[in-house]
């Protein structure tokens, strides 16, 4: 009888693995046309449903396979961090927070994926070919290092049934701006009249958590007039009087009307999601808030709300400058990225490249409900987006669009992701809004961070 | 001296230090022990030492904690770990000691509410702060909604004030984890033999006295053990604060816990969230000295 000894078990373990890869050998292939990639999870799952869709679709015309991954949002943010930290990476991730193009491109992180993009150039919006384009500080150069997929705006979400509760009328919103957020301070003021004991006219983020606060301080900022705090260039311009103004006015009146009791006075420590449940609760009459998650959230629930008693921008759309000239909208991005180090770049790339053909493009952001916009104009005219029966895919397609927009401050300049990560402007907002500090102090001292942080940061 | 002879001199002195080295173990015995332990070894290697020598690699910089420091948020950061240490452990190990002579009378009752008690630290932390963060809320939070019901009267927005928002992480946090303590103390109390306490009554240490004089000293050490991990623990805790206060309002009720997840992955600065939570090794390796050395007494202390 045969002893199992030490280096009998040596040489039978060396035997059965030499076996095995002979005798398996698609293992191996399966290995190079195998591709592992990290999604934010969607608002609602019907965007998990268009994903999930779009990469079995690939698998099949490809033979490749995808090892996909739907991740929530904050776990799949510090996933990628740590993943970038580590350097063991996966093949694809998408830009979680949008701000992370910028960021690890800067100490060239990302694969210039120039090659992929342009299989699509001609399709994509002005503002989305500039979104994906980042200073690398290694190289000395901007290059692209994204693909854009998908897109969102920040637009106003409305209860037109509390609007008409107030004995007022959504076509009777005024179309300036200082006007058309006034109209909601009456409505609240009409409600309360009516004995209504907790509802507010606006629902302002005026907190220092998440992205919303960031948002909705710019567009604040641009509709004072305030765009050029950072040009294309990546120069900021913070002594420029105008921007400062601007800043100024923004917090004055953010600040202000929380201070007069038109915000519900929990907005000064919401998170991200805190004003859609509120808004859903009809704590406040409007909401301005990024994507139409608001309202697709409560769609299937809902439909009554999503159909009569919520109007996304209401009659007069977007609003307009006090001037009456179209304010930009700042468009935020989420992008595909293909971190250096990643294992299979080929099949990640051929996997955007498949992703961005206008067609699976758009059933994507369709199946998705609408939450996110499309990257491309003409996905923007389909019977989807302008169905007159919809109140709200054709205001926010417009809006984030076909009307005038930008991309966020921090693809011109990568400080600006700092900035808007450490809450600067927010708290300027927020010592307003809360300690009662004159509005030129507050953003003398959010200006002089903003300088620091700049100083940090060197682009060519 | 040739070099010859200093060789042969040295080698018994060799062969004694490799045998020491190889535990008296001969041949094939060695080479077992060394594929056991090797294993072993590896493990720890790359599970324990890695990630620490990691860590303080990557919060290694000098120029990291310049920039902590001059962070706004830094101080107010330190100040709140500091309340939450104090308060958070004292006030829940001490309502722990309480409970736990509680949890000692007999009867099926007690081990009833002992069930019930225990259930705060069973549930899943993550939902529960979460409830008590809405719980909160000075609008539709069902407590205020409860105090106006009932008494007519608003109460205050609990996570709008730096210091009510705080209050709140901390009664969280004693909420959540008294129970646990509870426990060990109460298993403390058990181990106590029976006869030390029956004679203890018979000289009439009972009640108040028989807590000061037998059981209070008996319990001292085991107490005091309890104190510094649960100090340990909540250095490194953050979800109590992320997600009952969030940090806010304006980043003002951060712990250092917090503040390192904050610079991590929200700035993208994972360096300096190391850098933020190495700021409490100064506090953190004294506590871990002092509970090595308590943990090696081995003596009751009367």
């Amino acid at each position: 009888m045969a002893h199992l000894t030490r280096r009998s078990m040596l040489r039978g373990s060396a035997a059965l693995a030499a076996a095995n890869t002979l005798a398996f050998p698609h293992v191996a292939k399966a290995a190079a046309t195998t591709a592992t990639v990290w999604f934010a999870q969607g608002f609602v799952q019907d965007e998990d449903v268009a994903l999930r869709k779009a990469v079995a679709d690939y698998e099949k015309a490809s033979g490749n396979k995808i090892e996909l991954s739907i991740i929530p949002f904050a776990p799949e943010r510090q996933k990628i961090i740590s993943a970038l930290t580590s350097g063991v990476v996966p093949d694809m991730v998408d830009s979680n927070p949008g701000e992370i193009l910028q960021l690890y491109a800067y100490q060239d992180k990302w694969v210039d994926v120039s090659d992929v993009v342009e299989t699509q150039k001609s399709q994509f919006s002005d503002t989305a070919l500039q979104a994906v384009q980042a200073f690398n500080n290694v190289t000395k150069k901007r290059s692209t290092y994204g693909v854009p997929l998908r897109s969102g705006v920040v637009p106003c979400h409305i209860w037109k049934s509390l609007v008409e509760k107030a004995g007022m009328k959504t076509e009777d919103m005024p179309k300036t701006w200082d006007a058309y957020f006034d109209f909601f301070k009456k409505v609240q003021d009409n409600l309360r009249k009516q004995g209504e004991r907790k509802v507010y006219g606006l629902g302002f983020q005026v907190t220092s958590n998440g992205v919303d606060p960031w948002n909705l301080f710019m567009a604040f900022l641009i509709a004072y007039g305030g765009q050029d705090i950072v040009t294309k260039d990546g120069k900021p311009h913070l002594d420029d009087p105008k921007v400062k103004q601007a800043a100024i006015k923004a917090a004055a009146y953010l600040g202000g009307a929380y201070r007069d009791g038109y915000v519900p006075p929990s907005a000064i420590n919401w998170n991200d999601a805190d004003d859609n449940n509120a808004f859903h609760a009809k704590l406040m009459v409007m909401d301005v808030d990024g994507t139409l998650s608001t309202e697709v959230a409560i769609k299937d629930k809902h439909p009554e709300w999503y159909f009569n008693e919520i109007v996304t921008h209401g009659a007069p759309g977007y609003p307009n400058d006090n001037q009456g000239k179209p304010v930009p909208s700042i468009v935020g991005f989420q992008s595909g990225l293909i971190p250096k180090g990643a294992n299979n770049v080929t099949v990640a790339k051929d996997l955007l490249k498949f992703l961005i053909q206008p067609k699976v493009l758009g059933e994507l952001v369709e199946t998705g409900l609408g939450r996110a916009l499309p990257v491309m104009p003409s996905l923007g005219k389909t019977p989807f987006w302008q169905n007159p029966k919809d109140p709200h895919l054709k205001g926010y397609v417009q809006q984030g669009l076909f009307g005038p927009t930008q991309p966020d401050y921090y693809v011109y300049n990568v400080a600006m992701a700092e900035v808007r990560t450490q809450h600067v402007l927010s708290n300027a907002m927020i010592d307003v809004a809360k300690e009662g500090v004159k509005p030129e102090v507050a953003i003398d001292k959010a200006f002089k961070r903003i300088e620091e942080i700049l100083a940090k940061y060197k682009t060519a | 001296m040739d070099s010859a002879s200093a060789i042969d001199l040295s080698r018994p002195a060799a062969r004694g230090l490799s045998r020491s080295l190889r535990g008296g173990l001969r041949g094939g015995e060695y080479t077992w022990a060394l594929a056991f332990v090797v294993p072993y070894i590896a493990v720890f290697l790359t599970f324990v030492a890695y990630p620490v020598v990691y860590g303080l690699w990557m919060g290694s910089e000098p120029g990291l904690y310049r920039e902590l420091f001059a962070d706004p948020i830094y101080q107010s950061t330190v100040v709140n770990t500091v309340l939450y240490l104090a308060l958070g452990v004292n006030v829940k190990m001490f309502l722990a000691l309480l409970l736990s002579g509680f949890f000692m009378r007999p009867g099926w009752w007690s081990k009833v509410l002992l069930l019930i008690f225990v259930l705060p630290w069973a549930v899943p932390a993550i939902s529960t702060f979460i409830s008590i963060h809405w719980m909160l809320n000075g609008e539709w939070g069902f407590l205020n909604n409860v105090l106006y019901k009932l008494f007519h009267v608003e109460g205050p927005y609990w996570l709008n004030d730096r210091w009510t928002a705080l209050g709140a992480v901390i009664v969280s946090h004693i909420w959540k984890w008294t129970p646990f303590w509870t426990l060990i103390l109460l298993a403390g109390r058990m181990a106590i033999p029976l006869d030390i306490r029956d004679t203890a009554r018979v000289d009439g240490a009972t009640g108040l006295r028989g807590f000061v004089y037998i059981t209070f000293p008996l319990l001292a050490n085991l107490y005091l053990i309890c104190t510094l991990l649960s100090t340990i623990f909540l250095l490194g805790d953050f979800t109590a604060v992320y997600f009952v206060s969030g940090g806010g309002p304006a980043n003002s009720t951060h712990v250092l816990a917090t503040l390192g997840i904050r610079e991590a992955f929200e700035i993208a600065n994972p360096r300096l969230g190391v850098a933020a939570v190495m700021s409490a090794l100064p506090l953190v390796i004294p506590l871990v000295i002092v509970l090595m050395r308590k943990l090696r007494t081995a003596e009751v202390q009367l």
